[in-house]
């Protein structure tokens, strides 16, 4: 089990929560973009502990996300069913990939191909 | 829906994880501005959709942490209440704004992401876990 010796002030877990949550919300993501680096840098965790706090923590807050926007008639279900079979699959090659690609340039590639994007929704 | 529109959500689901399991990029991030610039739905619509689909790949890679003692359901609870407040304030602040507006927040949200991935230095060789943004 996870030792136990130092627990982060549970005050602090829920203000780092909140902000995800709000974040989560407003954009339709996780939230671990803010969850990770805070728990490390804020609540002093390990990037393990950090990642697999983060990830139990989305479930709720992508659920309640997930209910107000589909009572707002805004979920794809069709769409949303076929998208989860594929990320479900891509999960798991990525998973076995990343042991033997070094992501660098993967990285880099990534990021130039997001600044595509959004200048492309900010022009559109 | 058209075989066409299936095969597109696949490919787009299946990037999203990819790079999820790759980059640790979660697939929001991904998922968002593909539905919209390929599939053409609206802002809101693609966010919602994120959401849901957000749902089974964190619940999955949970359980394997869970499955192998590294999660401390007591963190996840702590982060999940004031998540859970947040996501309320977050999703009806989104649905109260402009479908193009929001659209133009995202890319900013993005543009931010990719800023910091390229500032990420290569990172330490410690083993990553997919992570559902």
């Amino acid at each position: 089990m996870v030792s136990s010796a130092e627990r982060p002030n549970a005050l602090l877990l829920a203000g780092i929560g909140l902000a995800a949550g709000v974040l989560s919300g407003l954009f339709g993501v996780g939230g671990g973009i803010v969850l990770v680096p805070a728990l490390v840098l804020l609540a002093a965790m390990s990037q393990q502990r950090a990642s697999a706090s983060s990830l139990a923590a989305i479930v709720p807050i992508a659920a309640v996300g997930a209910v107000i926007f589909g009572g707002a008639d805004s979920v794809d279900l069709p769409a949303a069913a076929i998208l989860i079979v594929g990320s479900l699959i891509g999960v798991q090659i990525g998973a076995r990939l990343m042991a033997r690609i070094g992501d660098d340039r993967l990285r880099i590639g990534f990021a130039v191909l997001m600044i595509a994007v959004a200048v492309t929704m900010l022009v559109s | 829906m058209t075989p066409l529109e299936i095969l597109a959500l696949l490919a787009i689901g299946l990037t999203a994880g990819l790079l999820a399991g790759l980059l640790g990029i979660g697939g929001g991030v991904v998922m968002v501005p593909a539905m919209v610039l390929i599939m053409g739905l609206d802002q809101h619509v693609a966010q919602g959709t994120s959401l849901l689909v957000i749902i089974p790949a964190a619940a999955f890679g949970s359980f394997t942490h869970y499955r192998h003692g590294r999660l401390a359901l007591r963190d996840a609870a702590a982060l999940a209440v004031g998540g859970v407040l947040g996501a309320v304030l977050g999703s009806v602040t989104a649905l109260s704004l402009d479908d193009q507006l929001l659209r133009k927040l995202f890319a900013i949200l993005i543009l931010a992401v990719a800023v910091r991935l390229l500032m990420t230095r290569r990172s330490a060789p410690e083993p990553r876990e997919p992570a559902a943004t």
